[in-house]
């Protein structure tokens, strides 16, 4: 204790013998005296089209991140104002399964093994098996929620315009813009089903009661039904927004950075979540809308950018 | 009376050294404004040829006298076109430095959000002090406190419950660093074509420890886990924007690599036997945004106009 106030008293005593380190007022005169703070500025945007080829990396995934190639068209009004849209699409190569999906399909896998085994010595599927047979199909990486397209008109406001300097040597014209606007989104998701039939009778379980085997009580054995969970696309509607930075590289060609959302509810996995008992937060036997959970769906775009015309105008 | 004298040193220790940061030579080159003389006060300055009220204008004085004893030597000079002539001065991309750093401290409180785990949530407070060897270099330490902030996420939840699938969890407590800063980018942009704010990019690495423990989800009835320390790399990416010379906000990514003792998927036959709760150690990546503000002391510094 005491050493802490000897430590606090001493450092106390030094910020007020400290003086301040004395600061020299910047004197602008010559010919920068009452100038603009910027002129002769180089006006990349304005009247000028962009068209910017983009690949699209999503962040935060659960079960898959997914990788868009798509484009940008703008056209530039002012240098801080433009309209454009967005768009890209996910091919399949680029939808890429996260570390969880493999473990829950080796999991899977397992209890199916087992259920074989089981059904063998004329008995019923293990606990875990039948509370999961109405979330888990044969291959988890099929029942995936998916985006597979965005297009996003928007508009996108450039209010800051600058350069920066690498280690001092190299310069790069770059600004930072802000966008927003609505999207339209397609999404595969787990088709709809309700009650625990297997799916081939219209339900939602993974397995087929009808095998004719029965247990010792005389109570029906189900074997797996083999075949995957339907999906169904739909279009969703969301806002998007984000922000993004842009180097220009020469007088028609940049390069870009940018960060979007795209905030809307959708069922990653294809499980029964939510819709029964209280606030609708438990399983309710069925798979639909209710099991949507609100997702930011954050991505990161890197683009190379093209402007038309090649030239740019000069402000005063 | 040895603990006084301690205390009288260290405080002269540290009254001595951060007077000045210099951002250069205290010398000014031959050519640079103040090397033949003081520069004039901003107020008090000699009228720029042109200007109402400069010399030679007019026939009131300096050049006046020239004119009057020879005509022919008179200068002739339209000054509103003189002043109106294009200038090509040299102008440097970004022509100084806007806040010199050397021999500064820089104080850096943030709040960190992880960026890469979707099962628990580790936010929490973070604290950065950084000495600046040069301007574009620094040596510190930086720490961050998890534990009352670490939060199991619904989805973790959900796929407990749906697909009966517990993946390990863990939780952390602090984290604590030894850090160098290089400062290889800065830049400046114009906001709405009005005012001028400066930033600079730098990249971060450094060691350390963090101290975490599993979060029991496979046999929670048994087992519970005491924190342990991991040796910890770091490496980031970060941006300074800056509201003045000794205030900036401050925005990183900041990735942090430990080995992390996983708890047993497996229960031994004995579940108490607290040598087989942990199993597989997997190298983990904690990236992590930090958004806070930094305070570069003393707050101001000698600085002197390069041309």
């Amino acid at each position: 204790m005491k050493r802490a106030l000897l430590l606090g008293s001493t450092l106390a005593l030094a910020s007020l013998l400290t003086r301040a380190a004395p600061a020299q007022e910047i004197l602008l005169t010559g010919p920068l005296k009452g100038a603009k703070s910027v002129h002769d500025l180089r006006l990349y945007r304005k009247s000028r089209v962009e068209f910017a080829p983009t690949a699209t990396f999503t962040l935060l995934d659960e079960y898959q991140r997914q990788i868009f190639v798509g484009a940008r068209l703008n056209y530039n009004i002012t240098d801080f104002l433009a309209i454009g849209a967005w768009g890209g699409f996910g091919p399949k190569p680029l939808k890429l399964n996260a570390g969880l999906v493999e473990k829950i399909q080796r999991v899977s896998s397992d209890r199916k093994r087992d259920n074989a085994a089981r059904r063998g010595q004329g008995l019923q599927p293990n606990l875990q098996n039948r509370l999961t047979s109405l979330n888990l199909g044969p291959d988890f990486a099929d029942q995936l929620g998916t985006v597979d397209w965005l297009v996003a008109p928007q508009v996108t406001f450039v209010p800051f315009r600058g350069k920066i300097a690498l280690f001092q040597s190299i310069y790069i014209d770059s600004d930072l813009y802000f966008f927003a606007g609505p999207a339209i989104v397609g999404v595969t998701e787990r088709g709809d089903c309700a009650g625990p039939d297997s799916t081939l009778n219209g339900g939602c379980s993974s397995e087929l009661r009808m095998s004719g085997a029965v247990d010792a009580n005389n109570d029906p054995i189900p074997i797996p039904n083999n075949f995957g969970f339907p999906t169904a696309k739909r279009v969703a509607i969301a806002p998007t927004f984000g922000l993004g930075f842009t180097f220009y590289i020469n007088r028609w060609n940049a390069l870009g950075f940018e960060w979007r959302a795209v905030p809307f509810a959708r069922n990653t996995g294809g499980f029964d979540n939510h819709g029964g008992g209280p606030d609708a937060d438990f399983p309710d036997q069925k798979v639909d809308s209710d099991d949507r959970d609100l997702k930011l769906n954050q991505m990161l775009s890197v683009s190379w950018n093209f402007y038309v015309p090649f030239d740019f105008q000069v402000s005063e | 009376m040895k603990k006084i004298g301690v205390a009288i040193l260290a405080a002269a220790a540290v009254f001595s050294m951060p007077l000045l940061a210099f951002g250069q030579d205290d010398e000014p080159a031959a050519d640079e404004p103040g090397a033949d003389g003081p520069v004039a006060p901003e107020g008090d300055e000699t009228p720029a040829p042109g200007e109402k009220g400069a010399k030679g204008e007019g026939d009131d004085a300096g050049l006046g006298g020239i004119c009057e004893i020879d005509p022919d030597a008179c200068p002739k000079l339209d000054f509103d076109k003189e002043a109106a002539r294009d200038i090509r001065e040299q102008v440097f991309a970004v022509q100084q430095l806007f806040v010199l750093r050397r021999w500064r401290f820089e104080v850096q409180p943030y709040w960190q959000v992880p960026l890469n785990d979707q099962f628990v949530g580790h936010s929490g407070p973070g604290l950065g002090l950084n000495f600046w060897i040069t301007n574009v270099l620094a040596a510190g330490v930086s720490g961050n406190y998890y534990e009352p902030f670490n939060s199991d996420s619904d989805f973790n939840f959900q796929t407990r419950r749906s697909a009966r699938v517990s993946v390990p969890l863990t939780e952390y407590q602090w984290n604590a660093n030894v850090n160098f800063t290089y400062t290889p980018v800065i830049g400046k942009f114009s906001g709405f074509g009005d005012f001028i704010f400066q930033y600079d990019a730098y990249v971060v690495g450094g060691v350390g420890a963090t101290s975490v423990r599993p979060i029991p989800v496979i046999d929670p009835d048994n087992r519970g886990f005491k924190w342990e320390t991991n040796i910890t790399f770091n490496a980031g990416l970060g941006l300074h924007i800056f509201f003045n010379r000794w205030l900036a906000a401050t925005l990183e990514v900041r990735d942090y690599v430990f080995n992390d003792k996983l708890e047993s998927t497996t229960i031994a036959a004995n579940p108490q036997d607290t040598s087989t709760w942990r199993g597989e150690t997997k190298l983990t990546n904690n990236v992590q945004a930090q958004l806070g503000i930094a305070i570069f002391l003393p707050f101001s510094f000698e600085y002197r106009l390069p041309k």
